[in-house]
């Protein structure tokens, strides 16, 4: 008798004690209700872009860069470099002089994820340690590794023993 | 309906892609593909807007020629 009571199917089963289903509370989504928010998302998304490129192009119109003196050349042998901020303070830039005796500047910021090139002058080449990218040191044009894009460069000329940074040069220089 | 509404999920990823491209080449200082990729991700909106609209539009359609 007691046997039978046992296996007697229960009229609520256990798991919905556990978890109870509101059927009341559940809503349906339609699919234009769904096509809804995925639009909403399209707009959120484009938003997302136009401020991206805003906050990209805002630097544009900056003045044209100082002349600056950077560095006495006589600091600078052949197969050397020295490092330098230029146009702001918060830009990192190397100068280098090459095994021909000319002086060239780059900007420091690999143009992959921006870790700060080194110069090779064994191999007269900027190194970047990060991801083994490496840069001409003649023109700043990526050679290997993940770069895609060359170092900008930096237009400097000798005035008696100064250096001095009078631009920078396009990426297409 | 279904079939529009996977068609805007393909593009909304789509989006999610140049968005995420978009923010590598702002940290990586490369300016020159910002402007296209918000260009584009708006014509992708601007695709999906119209998908939309031609659902809901067809849909009230539907539903004034039952009525």
């Amino acid at each position: 008798m007691s046997d039978q009571a046992d296996k007697a199917p229960r009229e609520k089963p256990r798991w919905r004690e556990d978890f109870p289903v509101r059927w009341a509370q559940e809503r349906y989504v339609s699919r234009r209700e769904l096509a809804k928010f995925l639009t909403l998302g399209s707009a959120l998304l484009a938003t997302a872009g136009g401020v991206i490129a805003a906050i990209g192009n805002r630097g544009r119109r900056e003045p044209k860069a100082p002349e600056v003196r950077v560095a006495d050349a006589s600091s600078v042998p052949v197969g050397g470099s020295a490092l330098f901020r230029y146009p702001t303070s918060e830009d990192p830039c190397i100068l280098v002089r090459g095994q021909d005796g000319s002086l060239r500047a780059f900007s420091q910021v690999c143009t992959h994820l921006s870790c700060a090139v080194v110069y090779q002058p064994a191999r007269d080449e900027l190194f970047c340690p990060c991801h083994h990218g490496v840069f001409s040191a003649r023109d700043g044009r990526p050679l290997a590794g993940p770069p895609v894009r060359r170092l900008p460069m930096i237009q400097v000329e000798q005035r008696g023993d100064d250096v001095v940074a009078i631009g920078i040069g396009s990426d297409d220089s | 309906m279904t079939a529009i509404c996977a068609f805007i999920a393909m593009l909304l990823g789509i989006q999610i892609w140049l968005v995420s491209a978009a923010l590598e080449a702002l940290l990586s200082h490369d300016r020159a593909v910002l402007i296209p990729a918000a260009l584009a991700s708006l014509g992708l909106f601007a695709i999906n807007g119209g998908l939309l609209w031609t659902a809901l539009r067809y849909d009230a359609g539907q539903r004034m020629a039952a009525s």
